[in-house]
């Protein structure tokens, strides 16, 4: 392990009762890689992630972030942005006050220039192509869109800039527009050397934004290669694994 | 941010969430409301019987009450998983466990002082300053049922049977500040304040302060999957 590490994991493993979830993986992500995490339904991507984050303890094993141990230090969590299956957002409150509170725990100074910043991001702030953009956010997030609350959602990992970025399925529900969005942002976020790891299905969309193809297969790690420039790599590589059986 | 303040961000965010829902607090106020109603109606209430059992009916009302609401205080967390990002925020998550007891402690305090006319109403109780004590007790009796309330609440959030669990847990535990909470209210009514009174006080606040200190520790692992 060395300084430039971002992510950690030291033979860290995840069981739920007698189910192994994820066995034992040693893995090292350095600091501005962009990794692409590629398993069938149920091989443990979800369950690296939150590992990752520090929302659940290793049974075994140790994971660290920028050198520091998630669960013991929880000031680091303040360097991950995590996006989930689902939103994480209060149906209750509206968009803005939904950001505003997640910008007050993060201990944010001026939260409504990172708010509008967040939201420029994903295209939900002028100059925004999706009409009366500010009436929206005064708008309950129950009432949103399966995509608005997506975009919502990537809003909220991103709010406090996070130097770590976990994104589990962030083109869900996404339009066209969203997803060129996300594009930028992602690009973005790889030029400022930020470190992320994708879990997507659709391997059209990550092309061109990782540098790192991970593959895990009933949790265990199955391929881990470097990507090249070749944009038919990726489904190459990935093809034996989504094809076989979940 | 500091620990009491993401409490208070918390705590705000409840407030606001239940204020345009009532998705707590109508229910509890209904259930108080049947509940004394037909108590109204199978006793002769008044004189020695408001005494008796006004204390019992008071505060078993509450408990069963406050159930209700405790039950739904991790509802809005689970819904769209929004306890993950509440986790992730940097601090100790003993933030997360004061916030959700402090809403829980202002809305049973709210329902408590909302009943109290019914209750007086109902068992021809004469509303008088002697009654100044009784506040003392719904605040000491409500800090109580919030802070080992929540904690179970939390931990039962992940079970399958959360409904039924969440009762099973919590009432033996509160056994003693719901004893101690009806014998208070018992010597308020009879207006037997002073010397009598304070013991029962006493007690309830070092439950509720025991409770709290102790919920704070464990909170991380009753919220752990």
């Amino acid at each position: 392990m060395s300084g430039d590490d971002a992510i950690v994991l030291a033979g860290a493993a995840k069981r739920f009762g007698t189910h192994t979830a994820l066995h034992p993986i040693d893995l090292v992500i350095p600091r501005g890689q962009a990794a692409l995490l590629v398993g069938a339904n149920g091989a443990g991507k979800s369950t690296l992630l939150r590992l990752v984050a520090g929302l659940c303890r290793p049974s075994a094993g140790s994971v660290k972030i920028n050198g520091r141990d998630p669960q013991r230090t929880p000031e680091v969590r303040a360097e991950i942005g995590l996006l989930s299956h689902q939103t994480l957002l209060y149906d209750e409150l509206t968009a803005r006050e939904n950001l505003r509170f997640f910008a007050q725990l993060y201990g944010l100074d001026n939260p409504d220039e990172l708010l509008a910043a967040a939201l420029a991001a994903v295209g939900l702030c002028f100059p925004s192509p999706v009409l009366a953009t500010h009436e929206r956010l005064n708008q309950r997030v129950g009432s949103f869109s399966r995509g608005m609350k997506q975009r919502l959602a990537i809003a909220r990992a991103i709010l406090h800039g996070p130097s770590i970025l976990l994104l589990d399925e962030p083109f869900t529900g996404l339009d066209t527009s969203a997803c060129a969005a996300l594009h930028r942002l992602l690009r973005r976020f790889r030029q400022e050397g930020r470190t992320c790891i994708l879990v997507t299905h659709r391997l059209d969309e990550a092309e061109g934004l990782v540098d790192r193809l991970l593959v895990i297969e009933r949790g265990q790690r199955r391929l881990d290669q470097v990507l090249t420039e070749d944009s038919n790599q990726l489904r190459t590589l990935c093809a034996p694994y989504l094809d076989a059986n979940p | 941010m500091s620990f009491l303040g993401r409490a208070l961000a918390i705590l705000r965010k409840d407030l606001k969430a239940e204020w345009r829902t009532k998705a707590r607090l109508s229910p509890m106020v209904f259930f108080i409301l049947l509940m004394l109603l037909v108590f109204n109606f199978s006793f002769d209430l008044g004189g020695a019987a408001l005494r008796e059992i006004g204390p019992g009916t008071l505060w078993s009302s509450y408990v069963f009450a406050s159930l209700l609401s405790l039950g739904r205080s991790f509802a809005d967390e689970r819904d769209n998983n929004a306890l993950d990002a509440l986790l992730l925020a940097p601090g100790d998550c003993g933030a997360i466990y004061l916030g959700k007891m402090l809403g829980n402690f202002v809305f049973l305090l709210a329902i408590e002082l909302l009943s109290l006319p019914f209750f007086a109403l109902f068992f021809n109780l004469s509303l008088g300053f002697f009654l100044l004590p009784l506040l003392a007790v719904f605040v000491l009796g409500s800090a109580c049922m919030a802070s080992a309330g929540t904690l179970f609440a939390a931990l039962s959030n992940n079970m399958r049977l959360r409904e039924l669990m969440l009762p099973l847990l919590l009432l033996p535990m509160i056994l003693p500040a719901l004893i101690s909470s009806v014998e208070a209210t018992g010597l308020v009514l009879a207006n037997e304040c002073c010397e009598k009174l304070f013991p029962h006080l006493q007690m309830l606040g070092v439950y509720a302060v025991v409770f709290t200190v102790l919920s704070l520790m464990l909170f991380e692992y009753a919220i752990e999957e």
